[in-house]
């Protein structure tokens, strides 16, 4: 089953842009960083997917993640960590904050597909 | 040094080409799964009449067994060839929704700030440079203002320092001459890539990449593509977006002026 509505998390408007373009197949909403991704996300009910950036002002994405977990209501959502830090440490900080997956930038359309594809069938590292 | 040619402007159809290219993309993945399970029938096919011949069955078996292989052979054979265009698809279309996003968040403002921030954010999110500077003409005197200067693992080293650049990279001082997008690095200069920003005939500055982050070990094509699209679409949009500014303000002081005149 694919998700029913999809937040993206990114303070980059080109983000926003390329994320509506490749996955139209999704009904996605939009925060700039993670403080609003929380409120985002206590609005819709509905969210079944995250794709979070990292380096956003205000609110990163580590910080978003641990306060997400803290959140008994929400802390269910399915995360996929998608940003430019690309090192093992890296990676390995966001799987350990409670990402599901990790994509580095620049990625292709079908990086994410692929990893949206194995979480649904619960095989995304 | 490597010179690549004149940049041109980037191909017209982009935005109606991408979603077109998606629906070519799922034509293929459909087609692809249809060629897959006619293999499978085939191949089941084929165990069927190895089985009869085996259990004696006369020569008709082994006609059609031998009917079966060649169907099989041009079933894979057709299988292979619809994967081929399938990832060559699925590589064309996420560089056209690349460069449609590029050019659609390019013109999508008229402040210059947030032009720039775009620029930004094409070099470090499609491109993956992890250092860059982006330089322009200054309307008075010969330097070049230095518009924009990022730095993931640190900041520029000379001469990309300062507020100005005036010369001393000697692939950059060529672009910034005759409007080539040379790629580098090269004896005479560290920059990976040195693109021309135009507006129509002139030269008016150049975006540098001088770093790409660590897990991008190399600009590949379809940045190419990309670098192109930066030289003619980055400089018209500044361009125009610095202009509707200065006119903007020039607006708003002469409204200013006619309110003092009418005593308002």
């Amino acid at each position: 089953m694919q998700p029913r509505k999809v937040l993206v998390v990114d303070d980059s408007k080109l983000m926003h842009k390329m994320y509506e373009v490749m996955l139209r197949q999704f009904p996605l909403v939009y925060a700039l960083d993670g403080r609003e991704a929380l409120d985002r996300l206590r609005e819709h009910g509905d969210v079944e997917l995250v794709l979070l950036d990292i380096n956003m002002p205000n609110m990163n994405g580590l910080e978003f993640l641990a306060a997400m977990k803290a959140d008994g209501a929400i802390a269910h959502t399915p995360v996929i960590v998608i940003s430019t830090e690309g090192k093992e440490e890296d990676t390995a900080r966001g799987l350990e904050a409670g990402a599901s997956a990790y994509i580095k930038k620049p990625f292709h359309r079908e990086e994410i597909l692929d990893v949206i594809s194995r979480l649904e069938k619960g095989t995304a590292a | 040094m490597s010179e690549a040619t004149k940049t041109g402007a980037p191909a017209s159809a982009t935005s109606a080409s991408a979603p077109a290219d998606s629906e070519l993309v799922v034509q293929l993945r459909s087609a692809l799964s249809r060629a897959n399970e006619l293999t499978q029938v085939l191949e089941a096919n084929l165990r069927e009449a190895e089985s009869e011949r085996q259990q004696g069955g006369d020569g008709q078996a082994d006609e059609r067994a031998l009917e079966l292989e060649r169907r099989l052979a041009t079933a894979e054979s057709d299988v292979k060839e619809l994967a081929s265009r399938l990832v060559d698809s699925e590589h064309q279309a996420g560089r056209l929704m690349n460069l449609y996003v590029a050019t659609y968040q390019l013109h999508a403002t008229l402040d210059p700030a947030e032009v720039q921030e775009t620029i930004a954010e094409i070099a470090i999110n499609l491109l993956g440079a992890a250092r860059f500077v982006l330089l322009l003409k200054r309307d008075e005197g010969g330097d070049l203002e230095i518009a924009l200067n990022q730095g993931i693992y640190g900041e520029p080293e000379p001469p990309f320092t300062g507020d100005s650049y005036r010369g001393g990279d000697a692939m950059v001082d060529a672009t910034l001459a005759d409007g080539v997008l040379r790629l580098g690095p090269n004896v005479d200069s560290p920059a990976l890539a040195a693109v021309p920003l135009r507006v129509q005939n002139d030269i008016v500055g150049a975006l540098v990449v001088l770093k790409l982050l660590d897990h991008k070990p190399i600009l590949r094509s379809e940045d190419r593509d990309l670098l192109d699209l930066l030289s003619a679409h980055a400089a018209i949009a500044l361009f125009a977006a610095r202009l509707f500014a200065t006119k903007d303000r020039k607006l708003r002081t002469l409204e200013s002026l006619v309110k003092l005149a009418r005593g308002e």
